[in-house]
């Protein structure tokens, strides 16, 4: 029995698994005439050999690291052949797609299939995985998502990716997508900073006011209830009324439609996860400090400043973290009521049964809720540090 | 001193560029969908070759959200077809919509004199709902129009038409075509989708998507050639016609007064055919609007 290996990492093992297969089961690559038709369906085998081989390579690789007992080994053999594997399935569709291209017209399509997701989501997650196994640094944990970014930005700037669906769909937005990126980004920031502005005080009067508590989390949890696209609707008819009656707001180009209502929904989304994290965080604050700093003369300014404000940080920033993210998604429905956004090309594509018009809307949602987790993550690894 | 002349430089052509443009952008807009979007590209292309600033708000939403913003006055100019102010005025059971003159001078009055919108002249078209079958099933059965799909269903073949729920309850839609050819789709033989978008529909009927055969469309739809499908035609005129105009505020008119004449000869040449292969060079082609609206100006000499 001493030959027997012993199994280490039985998360990476399953992912492996699960890259194995879905490449014999599962399309890699789907090939159709245009945007509408049903296309057929291409597996990994059928690519350059070079890149699916790097990819089974890379797959064989994570059963392996699976083995390793080292932590810091096994996140190295992890990562390289995740490494591997993302190459291999990136290069292995973007190639693919070239040599699929040149038989086909202007007007077909080649997309990415199940197999494909599948493998870079593994790939994904193992060195997620491999990352926090190994107890990297700071400083390392950047160095491996900058190098993997870098990666990918090459690939895309020598044309690897030019033949694929997403790619041509997004040369038809490139004039318009920072624009609708920049407007998603503008509501998003212009909710946070609203709902920051209107939970700080609410935040207090709950703290003062016990008796408040009660009837401010039901209220705002009654908001959070209503179905996101209801909400948007609903603010169309009062805010056109109110525009209507203030010329003041109709100067300023708030109306029942754009990005003001989407903003105060947005907004409205925001304040429940906010005010109930601040008040969590605030009211956490141990007792026994609060006595100290009484004891040696602080007044109330002091002490929220020296003692509960530091204290009460990582719970603040969680909800600040939690309501930007929420506010990311949800943006995406404004695009309803003609604030724009990345939406716009969500719903354009579901109208167009896009589904890689769907995407260039989705994805850029999703790396946006990814990138400001990674910024509160490390926010909130400072503040933990500072205590 | 060469920064400050720069600087002065720079005031002196802001303020020269404010005096000219007198009259603020024009700011068109137009729904989600795609021949909004088309035909937004093409308004936008039109006033820019006259030298008129325009605004780009186009694919701002759909129709209650774009009847809104021109409403506020959030855009000045935006596409919509005669048959919607059926709906804004609450009038859908009046036959005058089934005429495209008299609805659209029905439009054109009843939104003047409410909003002071100005319907300008429409394309020759009528993008209203058709209910479309696979040309195989159309050959088949030799389903051309919509008596031949009446008969079709009265004669209990299987049907299975996939639509919006807007299409299935809105009297002007379903209904109205039950009522004109005399025949009755119950619940079993209707897949309702809330969304109903065309081309889900059209979608769910080229590939049988849960035993469907038969989908709603507009008769401008780009796709229907693509999927291999027959819309039927409406001998009897059952629906209210959906001509496409432009609709503007009369303030952005009167102070761009020319701009009636500008796309005038743009929307005379939208006749059915034309739209249905614009619109399919976008759906189908993935073509961006943006160059199918230039290559279509290009081709019939609006370019200067």
């Amino acid at each position: 029995m001493a030959l027997m290996p012993k199994l280490h990492d039985r998360v990476l093992l399953t992912l492996s698994c699960l890259g194995f297969a879905v490449v014999f089961s599962g399309g890699f690559l789907n090939h159709a005439q245009n945007r509408l038709a049903k296309g057929v369906a291409y597996s990994l085998f059928q690519a350059p050999a070079y890149e699916a081989a790097a990819a089974m390579a890379g797959l064989c690789g994570l059963a392996l690291a699976s083995f390793v007992r080292d932590e810091r080994r096994h996140a190295f053999a992890t990562i390289l052949a995740a490494a591997l594997i993302l190459w291999g399935s990136l290069a292995g569709a973007g190639h693919f797609a070239a040599i699929l291209m040149q038989a086909g017209t202007p007007a077909a399509r080649t997309s990415l299939g199940p197999a494909f997701w599948i493998l870079a989501s593994v790939a994904i997650l193992a060195i997620v995985d491999a990352v926090q196994r190994g107890n990297f640094g700071f400083p390392a944990r950047a160095c491996i998502g900058a190098a993997f970014c870098a990666g990918f930005l090459a690939m895309a700037a020598v044309g690897d990716f030019d033949h694929l669906a997403l790619a041509r769909e997004f040369s038809n937005i490139r004039g318009i997508f920072a624009t609708e990126l920049w407007r998603h980004l503008g509501l998003v920031g212009a909710a946070v900073i609203a709902a920051l502005m209107i939970g700080a005080p609410l935040t207090v009067l709950v703290l003062r006011k016990k008796a408040m508590a009660g009837f401010v989390f039901a209220s705002l949890g009654i908001v959070q209830t209503i179905p996101s696209i209801a909400l948007f609707g609903v603010l169309i008819a009062p805010m056109t009324k109110l525009s209507e009656e203030l010329p003041l707001l109709r100067e300023l180009g708030i109306n029942g439609t754009g990005p003001a209502p989407a903003i105060l929904a947005l907004t409205l989304y925001s304040l429940l996860p906010l005010v109930r994290s601040f008040h969590t965080g605030l009211s956490e604050v141990a007792l026994e400090v609060k006595d100290a700093a009484t004891a040696i003369g602080f007044d109330a300014r002091q002490m929220f400043i020296a003692i509960e404000l530091p204290l009460a940080l990582p719970a603040l920033l969680s909800g600040l973290r939690v309501v930007t993210i929420q506010a990311i998604g949800l943006a995406s429905v404004a695009a309803l009521i003609g604030a724009g956004g990345l939406g716009t090309f969500i719903f354009q594509g579901i109208g167009q049964y896009a589904l890689d018009l769907v995407l260039m809307g989705a994805l850029p949602v999703i790396l946006l809720a990814l990138l400001a987790n990674l910024v509160f993550e490390t926010l909130l690894g400072l503040a933990r540090r500072n205590l | 001193m060469l920064t400050r002349r720069l600087f002065l430089a720079g005031i002196a052509s802001s303020t020269t560029a404010r005096a000219e443009n007198a009259a603020p952008p024009v700011a068109v807009g137009s729904k989600l969908d795609l021949e909004g979007g088309l035909l937004g590209e093409m308004m936008l292309l039109a006033l820019g070759e006259a030298q008129i600033a325009t605004e780009n708000r186009l694919r701002l939403g759909p129709t209650s959200i774009l009847r809104a913003a021109l409403l506020s006055g959030a855009i000045d100019l935006c596409p919509e077809y005669t048959g919607n102010a059926a709906f804004f005025f609450h009038q859908d059971g009046d036959p005058v919509w089934k005429d495209a003159a008299a609805g659209y001078a029905r439009a054109a009055k009843l939104d003047y004199e409410k909003n002071r919108l100005v319907w300008l002249a429409p394309a020759p078209a009528d993008n209203s709902w058709v209910i479309a079958v696979p040309a195989s099933l159309a050959r088949e059965h030799n389903l051309r129009t919509m008596e031949d799909f009446a008969s079709f269903v009265r004669g209990g073949h299987r049907v299975r038409l996939a639509a919006s729920a807007e299409f299935v309850e809105s009297a002007a839609g379903l209904p109205a075509f039950e009522a004109s050819y005399g025949f009755r789709l119950d619940a079993r033989q209707l897949l309702v989708l809330s969304g109903g978008e065309t081309a889900a529909t059209m979608k769910a009927a080229a590939d049988g998507i849960s035993g469907v055969n038969a989908a709603m469309a507009y008769a401008t739809d780009g796709a229907l050639k693509a999927l291999d499908l027959n819309a039927l035609e409406d001998t009897r005129h059952a629906e209210p016609v959906y001509a496409p105009a432009p609709v503007i505020r009369e303030a952005s008119l009167a102070s761009h007064p020319e701009i009636s004449d500008i796309l005038k000869p743009v929307f005379a040449k939208l006749d059915l055919a034309t739209l249905r292969d614009l619109n399919e060079k976008v759906a189908v082609e993935g073509a961006d609007p943006g160059a199918v609206a230039r290559e279509f100006f290009r081709a019939q000499g609006l370019l200067r």
